[in-house]
């Protein structure tokens, strides 16, 4: 518990390194381009365009509201999957610096969490037009969106601790993660919706308590486009990111000193 | 002032990540092996380092030089004894290896700097200087990939160089550069010998006997031997079967 409330306190204290780790780590991944930051843009809304061109056009569902449902789950999910994905290879990848200076390593799978978190906004900035063409509806329960996001930023940062340890260990775990994320998605509420799919009725609730993921996408679709408060299942991803967090923090505090010799 | 007593650091001989894998798994599962093999990378060193004192490490490769420079700079942690550091430690990246290809030279010098605690306000008032030391003129604005490793060695100096801190930790980076750098160099390391505490690791004995006021040889990871460069040295170079000290690019 002590070491747990330590590593924060580091954290913190480094929160400039954070800061300086982020911004030239999004520096350096766009400098190449022509189109540079557009791509930022451009990343979300062309993924967006190919699952519309599959659900709606190949498999002919979808109601009229499809595009901005999907555009806030896909943005959502893609903040989670990302990060994951980096964080897998967050220590390896840096092995010089970890190896010249002292610093909480956490801030490296942490840097890829925030990064993921300015690909979300990104994304948002594309979908307000949107939920004015889509003709969402506009309501006080919008006020509900940075505790959504907060939820899932502290899942997020729990699983990545873990799979930032495992990964360092087990290199193989990036080729797991990406077949996990990808099935994960599918059997998320992204491209379907629950009262739809070919989940049977009496099995709804059963399937909302069973993936955390369910109730918060929902929620998410709740607050932004259907004017109303968030699902009560959100609940269930509280409390998983919650003690997810904590299990992340805990591990990854007990391993860290581990991880400098394994590299 | 650093002081280092009894330090053993403990490493576990792995074949290759891939087995690592399975290691990691057996070990998890079953109680832990004690059929790990291990090797100890430095063991039973002490030593102090005064105040303004410059120490220099020699010893063949793999005789545990770095991973002593990067205990003082509290990468790892002692398995064994102690190590305490009164005061800041700046580490040098060496020969630039802390870089981030695709930035500037510019984008560097502040990523590095923040790097060892620097704050943003601090850079800002010295990268004129760091700049000019490093010779890099418009390259700085360049991306550090197209940089050659002697412009990467001379930036990274730079910014240790400069960087204010009480203990300078310096790993094989004075033999890059060309004949004036070096030079330039050498007049820096005279500038700050006295004001700082400097660990010096090298394998050119000219610039250990140069700059440094004791030497510590290290063998398999136990000193083997400390006290006055010249003494030292000697002693090192005939353990090493080498007749006369190798040519100096001097």
């Amino acid at each position: 518990m002590y070491k747990m409330i330590e590593q924060l306190k580091n954290i913190w204290q480094r929160r400039e390194l954070l800061h300086y780790i982020v911004k030239f780590q999004m520096k350096a991944e766009n400098k190449n381009k022509v189109l540079g930051f557009v791509w930022s843009f451009l990343d979300p809304l062309l993924l967006c365009l190919t699952y519309i061109v599959l659900v709606h056009y190949i498999f002919g569902r979808g109601g009229p509201q499809f595009p901005i449902l999907l555009f806030i789950a896909l943005i959502s999910w893609r903040w989670f999957a990302s990060s994951l994905n980096r964080s897998v290879t967050s220590i390896t990848s840096k092995v010089m610096l970890i190896q010249s200076v002292r610093f909480p390593l956490a801030i490296l799978p942490l840097s890829g969490i925030i990064i993921g978190f300015f690909d979300w906004l990104f994304g948002f900035v594309i979908l307000v037009p949107m939920l004015f063409i889509f003709e969402a509806s506009f309501t006080v329960n919008v006020l509900w969106l940075p505790v959504l996001l907060l939820i899932e930023f502290i899942g997020i940062v729990g699983a990545c601790l873990i799979f930032a340890v495992v990964g360092t260990y087990l290199a193989d775990l990036g080729n797991i993660i990406r077949f996990v994320i990808r099935l994960c998605f599918y059997l998320s509420p992204i491209l379907w919706a629950v009262e739809e799919g070919r989940i049977p009725e009496r099995l709804h609730t059963l399937y909302m308590l069973c993936n955390p993921f369910a109730g918060l996408l929902e929620s998410y679709k709740n607050v932004l486009i259907r004017g109303m408060p968030p699902s009560e299942y959100a609940i269930v991803g509280t409390v998983v990111a919650c003690v997810a967090f904590l299990i992340g923090l805990w591990y990854f505090s007990r391993n860290e000193y581990r991880l400098v010799k394994v590299i | 002032m650093v002081k280092v007593d009894d330090l053993g650091i403990k490493f576990k001989m792995e074949k290759r990540r891939r087995s690592r894998a399975l290691v990691f798994l057996l070990e998890r599962s079953r109680k832990r092996q004690q059929s790990d093999r291990e090797f100890w990378a430095l063991r039973h060193v002490s030593f102090t380092v005064e105040r303004g004192e410059t120490l220099g490490i020699i010893g063949s490769n793999g005789s545990g030089k770095s991973t002593l420079l990067r205990v003082i700079a509290g990468v790892y942690p002692p398995d064994e004894g102690k190590v305490s550091v009164s005061g800041e430690v700046s580490t040098l990246f060496s020969l630039g290896t802390g870089f981030n290809m695709e930035l500037s030279g510019r984008d560097n010098i502040y990523l590095n700097g923040i790097m060892i605690g620097l704050t943003k306000n601090q850079i800002d008032g010295i990268i004129d200087v760091i700049i000019e030391f490093a010779e890099l003129g418009e390259f700085i604005d360049l991306p550090v990939r197209i940089y050659s490793s002697g412009m990467r060695a001379r930036l990274g100096f730079a910014i240790a160089m400069h960087s204010d801190k009480d203990i300078v930790l310096i790993d094989e980076i004075m033999g890059a550069g060309d004949a004036a750098f070096r030079q330039k160099a050498d007049a820096e390391m005279d500038r700050i010998m006295g004001e700082r505490t400097v660990l010096l690791v090298s394998h050119s004995m000219a610039t250990i006997e140069k700059h440094a006021n004791r030497v510590i040889w290290l063998n398999k990871g136990v000193i083997a031997g400390m006290g006055e460069p010249k003494e030292v040295i000697e002693q090192y170079l005939a353990a090493s079967k080498v007749k006369k000290p190798p040519p100096d690019l001097d």
